[in-house]
C-alpha cells in the first residue's frame, strides 16, 4: 500500500515534468513569428534581412519606434478602434446570446430552418457582397463612417450564435425546468440561468469580437476615408504603400505596439476561460 | 395570430429603414474635388504637402480634398465607383489606363491635353506620354516615370577585376552577359557572388525588348510574342538561368527581396529604377559594409534602341468631369506640382529637377539623362491583367524553374490564347 | 402553456431575423443576380443567364483551384480539431504557469495574417529556411518547400497546424464545464489518462467538435490571406479563395467570380447537411 502511493507521487511528478517540457516546447514554435517581429522592431534597418535569419539583434535600437510614431498616429489609430470595437462587443455578445438561447431552449415553428439559413450566410465569400452592401451603406449617405462597422452587430453574429448555441445546448434541462416551475420569465431564465452559466463562452466571444475589429483590414478600409478616423490595421497598411518600400523596422514596431493590447486583454481574460462554474451554485 | 406577427415584423423592418435612410446626408457642391492617391504614410504627408500648396495658390477658386488609400487601391477605387462616388481624380498605373478607359469610367482629356497653353503631350518623353493613350485618345497625365538602369557594385569590379560598363555606355545584351559570366563561381567577401539577380524582375517585357521583339503590336490589336525577335530576346533570359548567371529562383526570396542582394554585395549587378535609394542605404550602413555604386544604362536591345522599362503612373480623372474646364486646370496643375517631387519628371528639360529632389542621385545623373528618351512601357491593351499572368505563370516562372523548358512554344500558345481574348472583346 | 412557452423562442431570435432582412438579405439577393451577369465593377452590367456557369465548369482553373482546396480541407480539417483539442487538454491542467501557455498557444489567433506568412516564408525557405535548417542536422536534405510543387500542400498543412491553437478558446470554455466528478470516478475505476480523455472528455466535447468542424470546413474552403501572400510553385497555392479574389478585383470579372462565390456556397451547404445529418449518431446533446 505504501509503495504504491510512493509511485504515485513519482508518476506525477514526472508527469508534471513532461508536462512542463512539451508545453515550453510548443511554445516556442508557437511564438517564433512573435518573437521575429518584436526582434525586428528593435533591429537597425541593415540587420532585418540577413542570412541566416537573426534572431537578436546585434545592436538595440528605438529608431523603429520613433519613426512609427511620426509615420502614423498610432495611439490615435487604437482609440478610434476602441471606439468601434465597445459598441461592437456590446451588441455582438449580448445579442448573440440571446438569440442563440432562442435557438438553444426552444421548438418554435421553422426553429431548424431558421437555423440553417443563419449558418448559410456565413459561406457566402464577403468578397462578393462587400460591394453591393457598401453601395447601400453609401446610398443611405454613410461614407466615411463608422456606422455600417457598428450597427448591423446589433442582430447578432452568425459564427457566435453558433457557438453559444452549441454551448447552452449541452445545459442539463433540469435547470430551467426548476426556473420554470418557480414561475420565472423566460427572460429572466436566460439571465439567472444561462447568462452566469455561459460566462467563459461570453468572455471567449468577448475577445472574438474585439480581436475581430483589432484586425479587419477589409472592411475598415472601404468604409473609412479620412485619414482622423484611421484604425490600426488602417496604419499598420500605412507603412507599405505601393510605389514606396515596405519600412519593415517601423512597421514591426507599430505591429508589436498595436498587439500590446490585445495581449493584455488575454492575460487578463485567460483566467475566466477556465473558470469553472460551480454546478451546484445556481440558484433559480 | 401568425398573421399579425408578421405585419408586427414588417414593421420593425420597416421602420428600422426609414431611420436608416433619414440619417442620409446632401450632396457636395462643385468646386471641391477629391483626390485619391495609395500614398500613405510618410509620402502621404509629403503628397498633402503639395495639395495645400496648390490650394493656397487658387484663392478659393477650388478645394482638393485627399483620400488616402493605404491598402488593395484598386479594390476600393473600384468599389467607389461601383457605388457612383468615384473620386474626381485618382491615380492609375500604366497597365490599367487602357482597361479603366475601355470600362467607361475615366475623362477622355486629348482635346484639353493636346490645346494646352504649358503642358503638351510633346512635353514629355514619348515612350512615357504613350503609356495614357489607348485608342488613341489620352486619358490622363503621367506625372513620375521611374525607367531602370544598372546598379554596378563598383568594388566589387575592381576587387574580381571585371571591367566596368561605363555610365552611358552603348554595351549589348551579349556584353551583359558575359560580364556576367565573369563573374560565375567567384567568391567575395566570403560569399558566393553572382553577375546579376533575376526571379521575376526586371520583367518580362525588358527580355522580349532585348531581341528587339514585343508583344502587342502598337495598333493595340495583334499579339506579336510569337515573332523571332521575340523569342530571341527571350533566349538571353535562358542563358542567364542555364549558366546560373543569377541566383537559383528558389534562393532568391530567402534575402526578402531581390534587391537585398545588391545591397548585401552578392550580385555585381541589379536592374534598379532610377528612383531606388541604394545611395542612401549604403551611406547608412556601417564602414565595413559600404561600397562605391557605379551605374550603367540598360544594354542595347537587337534593334538598336537601349530600351528601358520605365514603371509610371498617371493622373486621371472621372468620366463625369469629361469637359469641364475648371477640373482639367487643376488635374494639370497638380500634376505640374507633382514634377518637383519624386524621380523622374516625366518631361524633357527637367533633369534638374531630379538633383533637386535626390541630390544623391548626382552621380547618376549622365545614366539618367542617357536612359530619359528610351523610357518606356509595352503596348498595353485592356486584356493585359490575363496575357500577363499567362506570360508570368507559364512561361517566366516555368523557364526560371527549368532552363530546358520549350518557351518557345508556350510563346507561340500564349499569342494564340492573347488573340482569342483580343477578338472577344466588346 | 408548454407550447406559447416554446413559441416565445421566436422573439429572441427576432433581433437576428431582423439582421437577417435588413443587412443581408438584400447583398446575397443581389449577389444571385450579379452572378448572371458580366459586370465588371466599374461599367455596366449585362444580363448573361446562366453563362457564367456554364463557363465555369469549363474551365481549367477552377477545377485545378478547387482540387487544391479540397485537397487541403480534407486533410487540414480533421487535423486541426486534433491538434487544437491535444492543446485544449495540454493547458486545461491547473499547474503553475498554465495560464501563460493558453495565452502563448493562442497567439497564432491574434497575429496578423501577413506578419505569419512573412515568417514562414522564412522557416520554409529552401536553402536557409529554420526547418531544412533542423531536418540537415539530421543529415535529411529538406525539400523546397512553397517552390515545389509537390510540397505545397505539405506547407500549407504545417501553417495550419502551426495556427491550430486559434481554435483553444473554444475547447477550453467546453472542457471546464465537464464536472470533476466524473473524472474522480474514472480514476476509481483505474482509468488510464487516455482512456480518461477518450471516453470522457470527448463525449463531453462533441458539441464543440460539431462547432468547430462546421467552422473549419467553412474556413478551408475560405482560405485566403497567408495563400494570397505567399502562393506556391505550379499553382499550387492557388487556393479557391484567392481564383475568386483575383478574377474579382485583378481581372474585373465580378459576374463570374459572384458565381463562384455561389458555387463555393453550394458546396460547403452540401458538406453542413452532411455534417448536421450525422449529427445525430455522435454529438452529445442533453
Amino acid at each position: 500500500m505504501k509503495k504504491r502511493r510512493n509511485f504515485e507521487i513519482n508518476f506525477s511528478i514526472v508527469r508534471r515534468v513532461m508536462w512542463y517540457v512539451i508545453s515550453i516546447a510548443g511554445s516556442c514554435i508557437m511564438l517564433l513569428p512573435f518573437l521575429w517581429m518584436v526582434s525586428t522592431s528593435f533591429k537597425m534597418e541593415n540587420e532585418i534581412f540577413t542570412v541566416p535569419i537573426s534572431w537578436l539583434p546585434q545592436q538595440i535600437t528605438f529608431q523603429n519606434y520613433t519613426r512609427a510614431l511620426e509615420v502614423v498616429p498610432i495611439f490615435t489609430c487604437m482609440l478610434n478602434t476602441v471606439i468601434i470595437a465597445v459598441p461592437k462587443i456590446l451588441g455582438e455578445v449580448f445579442v448573440s446570446a440571446l438569440v442563440a438561447f432562442g435557438f438553444a431552449r426552444f421548438e418554435f415553428k421553422g426553429r431548424n430552418a431558421m437555423f440553417m439559413i443563419m449558418l448559410a450566410t456565413m459561406m457566402l465569400p464577403y468578397e462578393v457582397t462587400m460591394i453591393p452592401t457598401f453601395m447601400a451603406w453609401s446610398a443611405l449617405g454613410f461614407a466615411d463612417s463608422y456606422v455600417p462597422l457598428t450597427l448591423p452587430a446589433f442582430c447578432g453574429s452568425a459564427s457566435y450564435i453558433f457557438f453559444l448555441k452549441m454551448y447552452f445546448e449541452t445545459v442539463p434541462r433540469d435547470y430551467e425546468e426548476a426556473a420554470w416551475i418557480d414561475g420565472a420569465s423566460n427572460l429572466r431564465v436566460f439571465r439567472m440561468v444561462f447568462l452566469p452559466l455561459a460566462k467563459p463562452a461570453l468572455i471567449t466571444i468577448c475577445l472574438w469580437s474585439f480581436m475581430g475589429t483589432w484586425n479587419d483590414l477589409l472592411g475598415q478600409l472601404i468604409y473609412i476615408d479620412s485619414q482622423s478616423k484611421y484604425t490600426v490595421q488602417l496604419a499598420l497598411a500605412s507603412f507599405s504603400s505601393m510605389t514606396g518600400e515596405t519600412l519593415w523596422g517601423p512597421l514591426m514596431a507599430a505591429s508589436f505596439m498595436a498587439l500590446i493590447p490585445v495581449i493584455v486583454l488575454l492575460l487578463y481574460a485567460q483566467k475566466y476561460f477556465m473558470e469553472g462554474v460551480k454546478m451546484g451554485g445556481i440558484k433559480g | 395570430m401568425k398573421g399579425k406577427m408578421v405585419i408586427r415584423f414588417g414593421l420593425v423592418v420597416g421602420l428600422l429603414m426609414l431611420f436608416l435612410a433619414g440619417c442620409g446626408r446632401g450632396n457636395e457642391d462643385k468646386t471641391t474635388f477629391t483626390f485619391a492617391t495609395w500614398a500613405a504614410g510618410t509620402e502621404l504627408s509629403e503628397f498633402q504637402e503639395i495639395i495645400d500648396k496648390v490650394n493656397e495658390e487658387a484663392g478659393g477658386a477650388y478645394r482638393i480634398e485627399v483620400l488616402s488609400i493605404p491598402s488593395d487601391y484598386y479594390v476600393k477605387i473600384s468599389t467607389k465607383i461601383a457605388a457612383k462616388k468615384c473620386p474626381d481624380f485618382f491615380w492609375l498605373t500604366q497597365e490599367l489606363i487602357s482597361k479603366y478607359a475601355q470600362m467607361g469610367v475615366l475623362a477622355d482629356i486629348t482635346e484639353a491635353f493636346e490645346n494646352s497653353e504649358t503642358l503638351t503631350p510633346d512635353m514629355y518623353y514619348d515612350g512615357v506620354v504613350s503609356s495614357a493613350q489607348y485608342d488613341g485618345s489620352y486619358w490622363g497625365l503621367p506625372w513620375i516615370a521611374n525607367p531602370m538602369i544598372l546598379y554596378c557594385n563598383k568594388d566589387m569590379f575592381r576587387e574580381l577585376g571585371v571591367k566596368l560598363p561605363t555610365e552611358d555606355d552603348d554595351w549589348t545584351w551579349q556584353e551583359f552577359i558575359d560580364t556576367c559570366r565573369q563573374f560565375s563561381g567567384k567568391e567575395y567577401k566570403g560569399n558566393t557572388v553572382y553577375g546579376t539577380v533575376i526571379d521575376g524582375w526586371p520583367n518580362i517585357e525588358t527580355f522580349i525588348w532585348a531581341g528587339g521583339g514585343d508583344i502587342i503590336a502598337e495598333d493595340g490589336q495583334q499579339i506579336i510574342l510569337n515573332s523571332a525577335e521575340a523569342k530571341k530576346g527571350m533566349g538571353y533570359l535562358q542563358t542567364i538561368v542555364k549558366e546560373n548567371l543569377s541566383p537559383r529562383y528558389a534562393e532568391v526570396a530567402s534575402l526578402g527581396d531581390n534587391n537585398v542582394w545588391f545591397e548585401k554585395q552578392r550580385v555585381a549587378m541589379y536592374f534598379g529604377g532610377i528612383q531606388d535609394n541604394f545611395e542612401k542605404k549604403v551611406s547608412e550602413m556601417s564602414a565595413d559594409e559600404q561600397f562605391e555604386i557605379a551605374y550603367a544604362p540598360m544594354p542595347v536591345c537587337d534593334d538598336g534602341g537601349a530600351w528601358s522599362f520605365d514603371w509610371t503612373a498617371s493622373t486621371v480623372m472621372a468620366k463625369s468631369l469629361e469637359g469641364n474646364e475648371l477640373a482639367y486646370e487643376i488635374l494639370e496643375t497638380v500634376t505640374k506640382a507633382f514634377f518637383e517631387w519624386k524621380v523622374a519628371p516625366p518631361v524633357k528639360d527637367s533633369l534638374e529637377n531630379v538633383i533637386q529632389i535626390d541630390p544623391n542621385k548626382e552621380g547618376a545623373m549622365k545614366t539618367i539623362e542617357y536612359t530619359m528618351p528610351y523610357a518606356r512601357s509595352a503596348n498595353y491593351i485592356p486584356e493585359w491583367s490575363d496575357i500577363n499572368d499567362k506570360l508570368w505563370y507559364n512561361l517566366y516562372v516555368s523557364l526560371l524553374n527549368d532552363a530546358s523548358f520549350d518557351y518557345q512554344g508556350k510563346m507561340d500558345e500564349i499569342k494564340e490564347y492573347s488573340e482569342g481574348l483580343v477578338k472577344e472583346r466588346k | 402553456m408548454k407550447k406559447k412557452r416554446q413559441r416565445a423562442g421566436f422573439y429572441f431570435v427576432l433581433p437576428w431575423l431582423i439582421g437577417l432582412c435588413v443587412f443581408t438579405a438584400l447583398p446575397m439577393v443581389a449577389a444571385v443576380y450579379i452572378s448572371m451577369t458580366d459586370w465588371d465593377i466599374v461599367g455596366n452590367a449585362d444580363f448573361v443567364g446562366l453563362k457564367n456557369y456554364i463557363t465555369l465548369f469549363s474551365t481549367a482553373e477552377f477545377v485545378r483551384s478547387l482540387w487544391v482546396t479540397v485537397r487541403y480541407a480534407v486533410i487540414a480539417v480533421p487535423l486541426i480539431i486534433a491538434t487544437s483539442m491535444t492543446i485544449a487538454v495540454l493547458v486545461s491542467k491547473n499547474y503553475r504557469g498554465a495560464g501563460v501557455f493558453r495565452v502563448i498557444y493562442y497567439m497564432p489567433a491574434i497575429v496578423s495574417g501577413v506578419a505569419v506568412a512573412i515568417v514562414f516564408k522564412w522557416i520554409l525557405d529552401p536553402s536557409y529556411g529554420l526547418l531544412n535548417g533542423i531536418l540537415s542536422f539530421f543529415h535529411i536534405q529538406g525539400p523546397d518547400w512553397l517552390y515545389d510543387p509537390n510540397w505545397v500542400l505539405p506547407s500549407y498543412l504545417i501553417m495550419a497546424v502551426w495556427g491550430a491553437g486559434g481554435g483553444l478558446l473554444t475547447y477550453l470554455a467546453a472542457l471546464k464545464d465537464i464536472p470533476e466528478e466524473l473524472y474522480g470516478a474514472a480514476m476509481i475505476d483505474g482509468a488510464g489518462t487516455f482512456q480518461k480523455v477518450w471516453y470522457i472528455t470527448v463525449p463531453l466535447m462533441t458539441p464543440i467538435i460539431f462547432y468547430n468542424l462546421v467552422l473549419g470546413i467553412i474556413g478551408a474552403f475560405r482560405k485566403f490571406t497567408d495563400a494570397y501572400v505567399l502562393g506556391g510553385a505550379g499553382k499550387e497555392g492557388n487556393f479557391y479563395m484567392v481564383y475568386l479574389y483575383e478574377e474579382a478585383f485583378a481581372h474585373y470579372r465580378m459576374g463570374y467570380a459572384t458565381a463562384l462565390a455561389w458555387v463555393l456556397f453550394a458546396i460547403i451547404l452540401l458538406l453542413t447537411f452532411v455534417v448536421n445529418w450525422t449529427k445525430k449518431y455522435w454529438v452529445y446533446s442533453e
